[in-house]
């Protein structure tokens, strides 16, 4: 008997504790409808791309010495290097430069490995066309720089998580001049200035 | 007791002083009625839809639709009208027959349905003495619906829902049925208009959901599983069975599916106000407010305002059940279907009994706060 009745408000007990837990889950998605939507609007609202974002790649062509190591280094030797040997000047000479971005996995190998920093990155990203023939660019569209978000009137520029202000975690209706969390390089400099000639006095010393 | 207003009535009033006779004015006003509640209905579905959608948004942090129309009021016209010119697709090697007829036996009882459903004393198309068992009744041919439409798709997904669905609505069924009794115990009655009666005159206090506080939570649980929501869902499981039954269905037989779930939700929840949250009944009873404001309450004007309070308590009540339930849906992870029985076969089924047993004995002891 007692047996049972134990089994009984066990099962009592944990069909409570069910219906506990349920509540706190409600009570949580509760929460969540007052909060702000973390959604970016896209068209109209973009996100600024930081500043290691690896967009389509740009190409200086007056820089390149056509050494070919962009072609080494990338996974799939996709940069098309067309030049041809200067017998007076016994230089070589680039005729064309060309990366085909619908093959590019954008891995930066070929900016980080560059003799010259002829090739970086950029921060453009919207590169759809209707044909995929379209996408390899030759080394005028390489050359070309993109809009920047921030200066687009038709479009809210929005900061990344990375760039808000401390303990900000959505990038809408920010104050003007708010800054990112943490401090600049030079403002860290500036910060320890002041104790480093002692140091260096009593290193003398 | 005030009637309040009889549309019926003073409808055939009407149409006798022009002349007409009884029969004759009673056979104009028969069809009216009915259009305005599959309209209503149709209409209220669509709301539920669009609140699905916003509600989920803002659940998960979005925003939802935005664009069509103000606040994207218009995304359920634009399915309706996508849905109306598709093509209507028979999959080859299934059988012609049983898969049209099939959304139709879903479709036709869940809108039979709201004959039942009153928005207030009057306002309800008919007042039938079985009420409440009609609704059980009709809510058991659905599942035969759902199993011709997961055996003639041909389709082994199909075919999975079908009978998930089949399994899942009979036995959830049978708790349904048993809270409901509970309350039809006490209210000694099975029409939804005296079950609301039995309801008024207290306001919030005298709501059945404080008699019945095990009683409305089988209800609402074992609702939930009869129109396959979300804790429930596993019929049309995405995941696992891409849509269940409604795999191979395409345009307007998707759209009796579709508009079928959602209008089911919502007399669920329209019940669930009847029975359990007073139906039309205002929290503050209605005829003390008139006595507070000095206001006669036979007063033409007043029998008018009373009327639409109803009305819109009425879909208040039902709105925030469907609220509750979209938030269910985003809270509460999807049981397996062997989980699902054993919630309904060995807990709902003793609890709702137990329940059942319970207002029986507190029904002879305290007739008074029990309806004796």
């Amino acid at each position: 008997m007692m047996k049972f009745l134990k089994q009984v408000t066990d099962y009592t007990k944990e069909a409570v504790q069910a219906a506990k837990y349920i509540g706190q889950g409600l009570s949580v998605t509760f929460d969540h409808m007052s909060r702000r939507p973390v959604t970016v609007q896209y068209p109209y609202e973009k996100l600024i791309p930081s500043e290691r974002f690896r967009g389509r790649i740009h190409f200086e062509f007056d820089k390149c010495i056509s050494c070919e190591v962009c072609v080494r280094v990338c996974p799939i030797n996709l940069p098309v290097v067309d030049w041809e040997f200067d017998r007076e000047t016994k230089k070589k000479k680039l005729n064309h430069y060309s990366i085909d971005f619908g093959v590019c996995i954008f891995c930066g190998n070929c900016v980080e490995y560059c003799p010259t920093n002829c090739l970086s990155m950029t921060e453009e990203y919207e590169m759809s066309t209707y044909d995929r023939h379209e996408l390899n660019y030759d080394n005028v569209a390489l050359g070309r720089l993109p809009y920047k978000v921030t200066q687009d009137p038709m479009v809210t520029p929005i900061r990344e998580l990375g760039y808000l202000p401390k303990g900000v975690t959505s990038g809408h209706d920010l104050p003007a001049g708010s800054r990112r969390a943490g401090q600049l390089p030079e403002e860290i400099l500036a910060q320890m200035e002041p104790k480093a000639p002692k140091e260096e006095a009593k290193a003398a010393e | 007791m005030t009637t309040g207003i009889d549309l019926q009535a003073s409808f055939i009033q009407i149409f006798e002083q022009l002349g007409l006779p009884h029969g004759a004015a009673k056979l104009v006003w028969l069809p009216l009625p009915m259009i305005l509640i599959v309209t209503a209905v149709t209409v209220l579905a669509l709301v539920a839809t669009w609140l699905e959608r916003k509600v989920s948004a803002a659940a998960q942090q979005r925003i939802g639709p935005e664009f069509m129309g103000p606040q994207g009021m218009l995304v359920p016209a634009a399915d309706v009208l996508k849905l109306l010119t598709k093509e209507d697709v028979i999959p080859a090697k299934t059988d012609p027959w049983l898969y049209s007829i099939a959304p139709i036996l879903v479709f036709v009882p869940i809108f039979l349905s709201f004959i039942i459903v009153p928005f207030g004393q009057n306002m309800v198309i008919t007042d039938l003495g079985v009420g409440i068992f009609l609704w059980v009744a009709l809510s058991s041919i659905a599942p035969i619906g759902l199993l011709m439409a997961g055996y003639a798709s041909n389709n082994k997904y199909s075919l999975l829902g079908g009978l998930r669905a089949a399994a899942q609505s009979i036995s959830y069924e049978i708790p349904l049925a048993l809270s409901i009794l509970a309350v039809v115990m006490m209210s000694n009655s099975l029409s939804t208009i005296d079950i609301v009666n039995q309801q008024s005159g207290y306001g919030i206090l005298g709501w059945n959901i404080w008699r019945q506080p095990v009683g409305f939570l089988i209800f609402w649980i074992a609702a939930l599983a009869e129109c396959e929501r979300m804790p429930f869902d596993l019929p049309e499981a995405e995941e696992e069975l891409v849509a269940g039954y409604q795999t191979e269905y395409a345009s307007v037989k998707f759209m009796l599916f579709y508009a079928g779930s959602y209008a089911n939700l919502i007399l669920s929840a329209l019940l669930f106000a009847v029975l359990y949250l007073g139906g039309w009944e205002s929290p503050i009873p209605v005829s003390w407010l008139a006595g507070v404001l000095n206001v006669n309450e036979t007063a033409p004007w007043f029998q008018v305002v009373a009327a639409s309070l109803g009305i819109i308590l009425t879909l208040f009540k039902a709105y925030l059940l469907l609220f509750l339930a979209i938030l269910l849906r985003w809270t509460v992870p999807r049981v397996r279907i062997d989980q699902l029985l054993d919630l309904g076969w060995k807990f709902l089924l003793p609890i709702s009994l137990v329940n059942l047993l319970l207002t029986a004995g507190l029904k002879l002891v305290f007739p008074v706060a029990f309806g004796g």
